[in-house]
């Protein structure tokens, strides 16, 4: 890499070579029963040189010809994509404990144990089908850039995700497990699945058309990617955000505060430095209501005449990087999920997702189809309900907050509690 | 060339050869891409790049594995992952798994192309992207664009322990992107979507195409949101597409239901759907966007019809579930690319045109909704949800004004006998994204216009 930096920096005004290597194995049991192993051992170079203020990238996924990637990145100056910004130096970030070294040991076949243990347990709580995957992966990326930033880090990471499945139907209830290395499934983990699972089951035909509405964990993300899209420094730039102008006004319920939470080891992928080397920090988005900050990579920080914030983050070795919130995490509240299911008089548990990738996303709109919906009447799981579909705009349900868990489980897309709101409008098949 | 294709396939060979499995095969991959990117006026990025790397199979004792890897040094290592992780598999697994016996085919495919892309230079794909993006950033009320070109190929070469050798070439291009449209705190979006798998000239003289999604998008602007309801619709084409891939298309993999309580349901010779239903899968269309010749496992591709007047009668299969299901190959096994095993896909999944046309389907349903152009969808079991781009409300069959902000959410299995009637319009997408674990650029549906009763629409 090093080689690489010099040859480039002889062609260039500024380099940067981020590299990658990552083995990872997955296990996935369906109805039950072990169904697949595969296993993945990729690496990969990208390269960004800047050259009269103009920005040239490419990438690889074996360094056996340096020369070629070169006049790749070179090539691409041709385009005059902008590039003035300039590469940090970055030493002394946090340290953090982002490897556990057990998941480099976990074997395939102890994994599988561990997923033959957790499908007998539930098969003997439910009749439910059982879809288990558990997969343990373990990465290092390094940075150097020509300003002098030599910056590595190395992560593992241990996920476990059952899935309780409704008949005649691939909705299911799940609930992810994340760690830095290999645990084993709590029992009262497994219990709160089967038996929200049983409660569940029957299938109920309710009416209503404005109810009260409870996100789970899993599904808190519909919300989110709405904020995440309006706040990215992206939108601003593109002024396709509807916050443009709102920094310090009250946006959302007070009860709600968000943010980036980078230097939390205690989950797998803790950073102490995005992917283009700038320090990442504690990074509120959204205060008891208020909201505080845009995020921004290098490039945008720049375009806007900002800070960059730590949020450059590239999606794979293809991309260069960009804004992006990925370690989002919304603050605890103060009920117990048995608390809110308690103050639920006729309303929807949304514990499964469709379509949140479709509608006005800059917007803020959603508008989802529910599986499974779950129902819940005077205060206890009653049934699922199909054909439904709940829809709004997170500027308007963020304002309808009811009441928020106090536990965070991490989920698709971040660190989130269940949330209750009031009066939103679900549409139920007549 | 033929001689540097027979040093790679005996590279490959001997990859496979220490393999003391009973079945293995190898898929080496160099994929070239070329994306531009513009975000509004601004060009984001431009760039080609070639990546590569392998993936093996391995079949031993009943037990199925794979490994995907870049560095052809890791190689012993991978095969050996493999073989271990099979018979982990075959000591624990309910069924042994079987392949389905399939020709052995030993042939090269290189697609026949109206203006091969690599022929053509990035300056001049740069200055297409760019005059076509130009096209909307004229109006005052369209507040950005995401416009992009991206061309991928992929030299693709498969190596078998029972002799197969194949090669072949898959060339994807695609212009388009989203167009937002802003008036106040309201802002709109609306995709284009061009490209295809046989050439660069189908992206050419397309202003026609950006000028009339520019003016949805305008639109848009004075649209009301749609009331939430159940309303009877007809879906036009990309819509009812979008249907028969995320709503009926997926159980057609066989991957998808084996395990699963559908398959119940999903048996060949159930009365699923109207009469009205006819549904192919055909990825040896030349021409469409989801054509191949081989499938990732070195099967021919071949039409296969999965409805018959609403009766199920097909299904589209690898190796491994033909055998599981006692049903014939389809050639249907299909994988990203050169960083993931073959899974089974759909190639180009289309209702049959019939009849109607467009107006004799809205005269048929009278009071109702026109709903067009997907947003994207989503399926879970026999749930489905996908987001509408535009639409407008009918009155006695005749349109009237424009409405927004709508997805529709249904059960699969009602939802095709509330089909009651096809049009004459058969219409096959021209870009793909299907994300089954997996991305699959090429993934082609198409239908002509349908008209559904009884649909959840949600509203805002």
């Amino acid at each position: 890499m090093e080689q690489l930096l010099e040859m480039a920096g002889k062609v260039s005004d500024k380099a940067e070579i981020y590299s990658v290597d990552a083995r990872g194995d997955s296990v996935s049991f369906e109805n039950a029963h072990l169904k697949d192993i595969d296993s993945s051992i990729q690496s990969g170079v990208s390269l960004r040189i800047m050259k009269n203020g103009i920005l040239g990238f490419a990438y690889t996924k074996n360094l056996a010809n340096r020369e070629g990637l070169i006049q790749n990145a070179l090539d691409s100056l041709k385009g005059g994509v902008e590039g003035l910004f300039e590469l940090p130096l970055t030493k002394n970030v946090p340290s953090l404990n982002t490897y556990d070294p057990s998941a480099e040991t976990l074997s395939n076949s102890a994994m599988v144990e561990e997923c033959s243990r957790v499908c007998e347990i539930l098969s003997q709580k439910t009749k439910g089908q059982i879809n288990i995957s558990a997969s343990r992966s373990t990465g290092s990326i390094r940075i150097i850039n020509s300003s002098g930033t030599d910056l590595s880090w190395k992560s593992s990471a241990y996920y476990l995700s059952p899935h309780i499945l409704y008949p005649y139907s691939s909705a299911s209830l799940h609930r992810i497990l994340k760690s830095k290395g290999f645990v084993k499934a709590a029992d009262e983990y497994l219990n709160f699945l089967s038996e929200t699972y049983d409660q569940s089951l029957k299938e109920v035909s309710p009416e209503g058309r404005n109810l009260k509405v409870l996100f789970l964990p899993e599904t808190a993300y519909v919300l989110m990617w709405r904020l995440q899209t309006a706040t990215s420094g992206l939108s601003i730039y593109q002024n396709i955000s509807p916050l443009t102008q709102k920094i310090g006004e009250k946006i959302f319920d007070e009860r709600l505060s968000i943010y980036s939470d980078p230097l939390n080891d205690t989950l797998p992928h803790a950073r102490a430095f995005d992917d283009e080397g700038t320090p990442c920090s504690l990074f509120p988005i959204i205060e008891k209501g208020v909201l505080k900050n845009f995020y921004y990579d290098l490039y945008f920080a720049l375009k806007l005449k900002t800070s960059p914030t730590g949020h450059g983050f590239k999606g794979s070795i293809s991309s260069k990087p960009a804004p992006s919130l990925t370690h989002l995490c919304v603050a605890p509240g103060n009920k117990s999920f048995s608390e809110l299911l308690k103050s639920i008089d006729h309303g929807i548990i949304i514990a499964g997702a469709l379509g949140a990738h479709s509608g006005n996303i800059p917007n803020g709109d959603f508008s989802i189809g529910v599986a499974p919906a779950l129902y819940v009447e005077k205060g206890a799981i009653a049934g699922h309900v199909k054909d439904v579909m709940v829809a709004g705009n997170i500027y308007d349900t963020l304002k309808k907050v009811a009441e928020i868990e106090d536990t965070v489980y991490p989920s698709h897309g971040g660190n989130f509690p269940a949330i209750l709101f009031d009066n939103i409008n679900v549409t139920l098949k007549k | 060339m033929q001689q540097k294709r027979g040093i790679m396939f005996e590279k490959l060979r001997a990859m496979i050869s220490g393999a003391t499995a009973d079945y293995a095969d190898v898929r080496y991959e160099i994929m070239r891409e070329t994306r531009i990117a513009f975000h509004g006026r601004e060009l984001f990025h431009i760039g080609s790049n070639a990546t590569d790397g392998f993936v093996i199979r391995v079949l031993k004792n009943g037990g199925l594995s794979s490994i995907a890897f870049t560095r052809a040094d890791d190689a012993e290592t991978a095969l050996h992952t493999a073989e271990e992780n099979a018979a982990l598999i075959a000591r624990h697994i309910n069924k042994p798994v079987e392949f389905a016996k399939t020709d052995i085919i030993q042939d090269t495919f290189l697609p026949d192309t109206d203006e091969d892309p690599r022929q053509v230079s990035i300056d001049e794909k740069l200055q297409l992207t760019r005059n076509y993006n130009s096209i909307p950033l004229k109006f005052e009320k369209i507040a950005t664009t995401n416009i992009y070109y991206s061309e991928v190929v992929r030299e693709k070469y498969f190596v078998s322990t029972e002799g197969a050798k194949i090669r072949e070439d898959l060339l994807t291009t695609a212009l388009g992107g989203l167009i937002t449209s802003k008036d106040g705190t309201l802002s709109q979006n609306v995709r284009v979507a061009l490209g295809g798998s046989n050439g660069f000239a189908l992206l050419r003289n397309q202003e026609e195409e950006f000028e009339k999604r520019t003016a949805i998008a305008l639109d848009l602007l004075h649209a009301a949101p749609v009331t939430g309801g159940t309303y009877n619709i007809v879906l036009n084409q990309d819509l009812a597409g979008v249907f028969t891939h995320e709503a009926f298309g997926h159980f057609s993999e066989a991957d998808l239901i084996e395990d699963s309580t559908m398959r119940e349901r999903m048996q060949t010779g159930a009365h699923l759907g109207n009469e009205a239903l006819n549904i192919i899968d055909d990825p040896a269309m030349p021409g469409q966007l989801g054509f191949y010749c081989y499938d990732d496992e070195g099967v021919k591709a071949r039409p296969v019809s999965l409805m018959k007047q609403g009766v199920l009668v097909g299904r589209l299969h690898s190796r491994r579930t033909a055998a599981a299901f006692g049903e014939g190959l389809t050639g249907h096994c299909v994988a990203e690319d050169y960083r993931y095993a073959p899974i089974v896909r759909m190639g180009n999944i289309f209702i049959e045109p019939s009849e109607k046309t467009l107006e004799g389907l809205l005269a048929m349903l009278g009071d109702g909704l026109y709903i067009l152009d997907s947003k994207g969808g989503q399926t879970s079991g026999e749930n489905f949800t996908f987001g509408a781009q535009y639409g407008y409300v009918i009155k006695e069959g005749k349109i009237r004004n424009m409405i927004r902000d709508i997805n529709i959410t249904g059960n699969l299995y009602h939802t095709l006998k509330n089909i009651t009637a096809v049009g004459n319009d058969l219409v096959l997408s021209k870009t793909g994204g299907c994300g089954k674990g997996q991305l699959n650029i090429r993934s082609c549906h198409g239908a002509p216009h349908i008209l559904i009763n009884n649909v959840v629409v949600g509203g805002i």
